[in-house]
């Protein structure tokens, strides 16, 4: 998708979600919640973290980096979501 | 796949480097420090460091290939080199620009890095990690142990993971510094030229500028992406070995004769033939499909780079115990090629995510697609 019309669009916080939402149900076979915690439910370990990491950079044109390649970041969508948003207006 | 032009040429310089001194080497337990330092000096140990700084800028499809070739030739060096492309690859991810411009010249012109994971305390699980680093001002206090460090005996610096305030940080640590002991195991069962070392840190002072990024950061992450590039080092490495092996056997079965023919027509050499070019084959196959993966930069690489591991170190442990048994008498002698195939391999079953590690990560992914 276009990262540009995504981030200034006025819902963006709800597409934020609804990306991720629809990535991660496609990729897991499941329906995914927003506050779902992942990690309690043994959905994602590292490995599949990284998988993310590269997924939402790829579909948000931005760079996780650093201390933000932490797996908290990565706990639930709403987490990934405040991830993604936070990078956006770097 | 084609090679290019100066892989061509930098297999050729290796296979004149190290010519047929790679049994005596394991047999000592000591690679000439030399040879290591002229394969630094032309970026070879770290080929995937780009043109920019000093580096030789393969792709990953490329290194693997000169990772299979050296391989081929010596495993102890090719392990010195997946410890030191580890390293070159934490300071690509984990530095900041003026540390990247810092470092990687240097590891591109003969200076030899090791990276420390692992403790006595902390193998596989490296949350129980206790090496600590602690910050002063400008300097930082780096304490604790690392085991088994691959190529340590010959590094100039290595490259330490440790706990710092609230989260964990890798910091370079010269081998000079006071404070540092090296303690070389020379007798492992294989790659036993490689330089592993235990190494202790009491008290040693570096500047706060060696800490890569200059922040505290979250470890999981960091060592997975550092350890998907030591895993596919390693597999490719493996791959090496098994073509080693392949060349081994088949020169064998095509001189030497029993009952009155050669042994490439007996139907049970026969059959360790076929094996062996299999697992050869299917090793390779997956190395390629990682490191295209890696080039592309594709979401499921970390992955993919296990599976490649997991396939390429199971085969050549498999591969070389088989060409043991077509050299027989001809290759049972410790240093002998495939000899230190065999007990190379069985190592590569056990570093960079053993093979019970790698089958619990597989059968998470399994999990997760189905």
């Amino acid at each position: 998708m276009n990262s540009e019309n995504y981030l200034q669009g006025d819902s963006s916080e709800d597409r934020a979600t609804s990306e991720l939402l629809a990535m991660l149900s496609k990729r897991l076979k499941t329906t995914v919640r927003p506050e779902q915690d992942l990690f309690a439910d043994g959905m994602i370990n590292s490995m599949f973290a990284l998988e993310l990491v590269v997924q939402i950079e790829n579909i948000f044109n931005v760079a996780v980096e650093g201390r933000d390649l932490d797996m908290a970041n990565f706990r639930s969508v709403n987490a990934m979501a405040n991830l993604v948003r936070r990078l956006a207006e770097k | 796949m084609t090679f290019s032009k100066e892989l061509a040429e930098q297999c050729s310089f290796v296979d004149v480097l190290i010519g047929d001194q790679a049994s005596e080497w394991d047999a000592q337990a000591k690679i000439p420090s030399d040879i290591l330092r002229h394969l630094g000096a032309r970026g070879l140990l770290c080929p995937q460091v780009p043109a920019s700084v000093g580096g030789p800028g393969f792709d990953s499809l490329h290194a693997g290939e000169f990772t299979a070739h050296l391989g081929s030739r010596c495993s102890s060096i090719r392990s010195v080199m997946t410890s030191h492309g580890m390293a070159a690859w934490c300071i690509q991810k984990l530095a900041d620009h003026d540390q990247r411009e810092l470092y990687l010249p240097e590891l591109t012109s003969g200076k030899l890095a090791a990276v420390g994971f692992t403790e006595s305390g902390a193998g596989s699980d490296l949350s129980e990690m206790t090496t600590r680093i602690s910050r002063h001002g400008k300097g930082a206090t780096v304490d604790g142990h690392k085991v088994w460090v691959t190529g340590a005996s010959y590094a100039d610096f290595v490259i330490v993971f440790g706990r710092i305030e609230n989260g964990a940080a890798a910091v370079v640590v010269p081998i000079s510094s006071p404070g540092v002991r090296v303690e070389a195991i020379t007798d492992a069962l294989g790659c036993r030229a490689a330089g592993h070392a235990n190494i202790y840190f009491d008290n040693v002072q570096v500047p706060a500028d060696n800490i890569l990024g200059h922040e505290a950061q979250s470890l999981p992450l960091i060592i997975t992406t550092a350890l998907s590039y030591g895993r596919i080092s390693v597999a490719w490495g493996c791959v090496g070995i098994l073509r080693a092996c392949l060349a081994q056997a088949t020169s064998h079965a095509r001189t030497r004769r029993q009952f009155g023919k050669p042994l490439e027509q007996h139907q049970l050499i026969k059959r360790y033939l076929a094996e062996l070019f299999v697992l050869e084959q299917s090793a390779a196959q997956l190395c390629e499909h990682a490191s295209r993966s890696w080039d592309a930069g594709t979401p499921d690489t970390a992955i993919k780079a296990v599976l490649a591991k997991q396939v390429s170190a199971r085969n050549a442990a498999q591969g070389s115990a088989m060409a043991v048994q077509v050299l027989a008498s001809a290759g049972a002698r410790g240093s002998d090629l495939v000899a230190r195939a065999y007990r190379d391999s069985k190592l590569m079953e056990i570093i960079e995510g053993s093979t019970e590690i790698c089958q619990l990560l597989l059968a998470d992914h399994a999990m997760s697609l189905y």
